[in-house]
């Protein structure tokens, strides 16, 4: 009676266990992962590209990048999280955008981390706001960082192209070309 | 539509984005009216080395320190910050733990933190920044009344604030 229940817990955790994979590895799991990415990294940097001072002095902060580089980085690096958000959504360049935020995410990681763990130092994120005094929590961002970065890696790994702008511009194109 | 792309194409694809990315960036910070620098001037905003006191602080009254300085002390833990602004602007933020002594008001609030201080191995007294002095008067009057170890940030609330260092808010 007892062989029997185990056996039956382990069949239920390993089908668990399955339907956990089925639905990471599933197309339609990296559709929505790549919209909220999208829309979050859009969100994220439209703050930053009206505020380029306060955005640079929150750079500055994290005491990593050498001051001739601070500015350069405040001025591009939102646009290109624009840019890396739009695409995603829209399902353009797909592969190179989702890399690309992985990456950008990474280093946020290890910047936050650096600053948290090594310096002990609780600063401003600039994350999604260049405000000064918003609040501030630590080891609760690298969490985030850590629930968005392996959003990034589903979609890089489990994207299948689908609903995406070009293919429906495609699709409508055979579509008129069919007739 | 559903072959995988190569990986030095998919490299290829991030260069162009960062490229693009970059080339906006620039394009928009030249042409807005809130742009700034592209090479900032960082190097003369570390406080370390450029410590700006009151013209008329003496060489002889209480020692003044940098951001850098301060910032030890308070995680030495061992150093006990007075803000010697008006109850108003402490409630609006000040340096996380920092006990609140209006120089205005210093009759009404010094009897309450007397224990506190007279228990504590350093005193540090902010305000403002370096353009105010009601640290200074603070501190000469803190020394004054034997207390030993104080010192005083000029600094202040505007430098913690720009370096991002632990704030609180409230009373």
């Amino acid at each position: 009676m007892e062989k029997r229940r185990f056996a039956h817990g382990e069949r239920v955790l390993s089908c668990f266990m399955k339907l956990l994979k089925d639905i990471f590895t599933d197309k339609y799991t990296a559709f929505v992962f790549r919209v909220v990415l999208g829309m979050v990294f859009v969100y994220a940097s439209l703050d930053k590209i009206t505020h380029p001072q306060d955005f640079s002095q929150i750079i500055y902060n994290y005491k990593i990048l050498p001051s001739f580089l601070v500015n350069i980085f405040a001025i591009t690096l939102p646009w290109v999280e624009l840019i890396c958000g739009l695409f995603l959504i829209g399902g353009i360049f797909i592969e190179s955008s989702s890399l690309l935020i992985f990456v950008l995410l990474f280093t946020f990681m290890i910047a936050t981390s650096f600053n948290v763990f090594i310096r002990g130092i609780d600063i401003q994120c600039g994350c999604f706001t260049t405000s000064l005094t918003a609040k501030k929590q630590g080891a609760e961002l690298v969490i985030r960082d850590i629930l968005f970065l392996l959003m990034s890696l589903q979609v890089l790994l489990f994207n299948r192209n689908f609903a995406t702008l070009p293919g429906f511009y495609q699709r409508i194109l055979y579509r008129w070309l069919l007739k | 539509m559903n072959r995988k792309p190569k990986f030095s194409n998919t490299i290829f694809k991030v260069v162009i984005i960062v490229c693009v990315g970059f080339v906006i960036g620039i394009l928009n910070n030249t042409f807005s009216r809130n742009g700034i620098q592209l090479i900032g001037n960082w190097g003369n905003k570390t406080v370390s080395d450029s410590l700006l006191v009151p013209n008329d602080y003496l060489p002889d009254d209480p020692e003044a320190i940098t951001l850098d300085q301060a910032l030890e002390s308070f995680k030495s833990r061992e150093a006990i910050f007075i803000d010697c602004r008006l109850k108003e602007d402490y409630d609006l933020g000040h340096i996380k733990g920092a006990l609140n002594l209006p120089w205005e008001e210093f009759e009404e609030y010094f009897p309450r933190l007397k224990s506190i201080l007279s228990e504590s191995k350093e005193i540090i007294a902010y305000c403002d920044g370096s353009e105010c002095e009601l640290s200074l008067l603070l501190a000469r009057e803190l020394a004054g009344l034997g207390y030993e170890n104080v010192k005083i940030f000029f600094g202040g609330w505007v430098e913690w604030k720009n370096a991002g260092l632990p704030m609180e808010k409230g009373s």
